[in-house]
């Protein structure tokens, strides 16, 4: 998502940043669908294409990729300690009880492959459009105006709160707190606490407030929709994308 | 407990969304005949959610090492029937900022947090039942609520990381795996358990209008 400026500035200029994004965030999504639909090893060449071509037109840097990528993936060195010993019947590597199995080194490789690809293209997506732009474009797809309302809401507080909450460790450090045992449960229970209570207080302020201005009397009417031809047409490769990949995978 | 991308099935996946808008639609209805105007539950459950994903970073050690909170059933005693579209928020977020999660696994991520959730809220109303302002009843309470939250939370995760990826393993593994993923989860469930309890104390002695759950 544009938080970071020195990101958003290149990444909107692409043409994934220019394409509309209520048809842009319907058309990925059913991209990335349609890659968890894989299951044949002969399409991973292709998605692995479709992903690089994807980031390469977000403009996005590749370290921004690599940053977001680092971010842990438990489940998938789970993945990669159990199934290469666990899964399948076809041994290519013995040592003493361990033994290396195909079938479990080739679930683990279609399992990461999709995962990177999967990420590259929701990195790319969400590097190229604003918090209000999927905001509009969760509307437009139908999803309920109660659910949109809190995403911004949400959005709009969490720095706040991650900012009041580095502040309260930190006056806790000052005072002697150093939280390496489980002795740390009670403080760090009362912070937590202590955050939820002023959250809660604050939120009756806003809301006053909010209601004083207007909030709840009537809905907006959504901003104007009108598309450029290039949007429909890379809407019309997004789908033929999917559908032949769902295709190749029922053919193959 | 995020399941990440590529790893499930696409028919995993599709069921999970299924599942989570039949959940989303059945708690906005129940949230609408609650509030009249849901409008003014949503900056008090934006504020929380925001809580919730900010103390979610908070890690908790248990040398050697240290986890971080799920914080669903305290979610589910905070909420009520909010906590439903406050998941999907936070979960949305987090695999949008930190790639935390996955988009694919959305629906699936928010039935695993979301229905544990939904069990601990009516776990903890029990409280109206046995004692609504004993400190032993709401403690004792709290700390079921969110064990079995986390643990119910794991053990559905076990099951579909066990049957809904695209490697097979044999019987035998598959039900190793459960139990040794279930069981890698038990010391969480009582970290989360003790934590939910101390909280639930605490907000009793400062604010207890905050543990009534639909009185947001």
């Amino acid at each position: 998502m544009i938080a970071e400026a020195a990101v958003s500035k290149s990444a909107a200029r692409s043409l994934l940043g220019r394409w509309e994004a209520r048809l842009k965030v319907p058309a990925l999504l059913l991209l990335v669908f349609s890659f968890a639909f894989v299951r044949d090893l002969l399409l991973l060449p292709v998605l692995v294409l479709i992903a690089a071509i994807i980031y390469a037109l977000s403009g996005l840097p590749f370290s921004h990729l690599l940053i977001r990528a680092r971010l842990p993936g438990f489940f998938l060195i789970a993945m990669a300690i159990i199934l290469p010993f666990w899964s399948g019947q076809t041994i290519i590597w013995q040592l003493g009880p361990l033994a290396l199995r195909q079938e479990g080194l080739l679930g683990l490789l279609l399992i990461v492959v999709k995962f990177f690809t999967i990420l590259t293209v929701v990195i790319a997506l969400f590097g190229t459009t604003s918090l209000p732009q999927l905001t509009l474009a969760l509307r437009t797809i139908g999803i309920p105006w109660l659910i949109t309302d809190l995403l911004l809401f949400t959005y709009r507080y969490l720095y706040q709160l991650a900012s009041d909450l580095r502040q309260m460790r930190t006056a806790a450090r000052l005072r002697g707190f150093t939280g390496t045992s489980v002795s740390a449960l009670k403080p760090l229970a009362f912070i937590a606490g202590t955050m939820l209570v002023r959250s809660q207080e604050q939120s009756e302020r806003v809301f006053q407030a909010m209601t004083l201005r207007g909030y709840g009397n009537s809905s907006l009417p959504l901003p104007s929709f009108r598309p450029l031809p290039v949007d429909f047409l890379l809407l019309a490769v997004a789908i033929s994308l999917s559908a032949m990949l769902v295709l190749l995978q029922f053919i193959l | 407990m995020h399941i990440p991308d590529g790893i499930l099935t696409a028919s995993a996946a599709i069921g999970g969304y299924a599942a989570t808008g039949g959940l989303t639609w059945f708690s906005l209805r129940r949230i609408k005949k609650q509030y009249g105007d849901p409008r003014s539950g949503i900056p008090r459950a934006a504020l929380l959610t925001a809580a919730f994903f900010a103390a979610s970073l908070i890690h908790i050690p248990i040398p050697p090492i240290s986890v971080h909170l799920v914080l669903s059933g305290l979610m589910g005693v905070m909420l009520g029937w909010f906590s439903i579209p406050a998941i999907l928020v936070g979960l949305l977020l987090q695999a949008v900022m930190f790639q935390h999660g996955g988009l694919t696994t959305l629906g699936i991520n928010a039935c695993l947090m979301g229905i544990p959730a939904m069990l601990a809220y009516y776990i903890f109303r029990l409280r109206f039942l046995f004692g609504r302002e004993k400190p032993l009843t709401n403690g004792l309470l709290a700390f079921i609520a969110s064990f079995l939250a986390v643990a119910l939370g794991a053990f559905m995760a076990a099951l579909l990381l066990i049957f809904a990826t695209p490697a097979y393993l044999d019987a035998a593994a598959e039900r190793q795996a459960i139990i040794a993923l279930s069981l890698a989860h038990l010391p969480v469930a009582i970290v989360e358990g003790l934590f939910t309890l101390m909280v639930v104390l605490f907000l009793l002695k400062v604010k207890p209008s905050l543990l009534d759950g639909d009185q947001l």
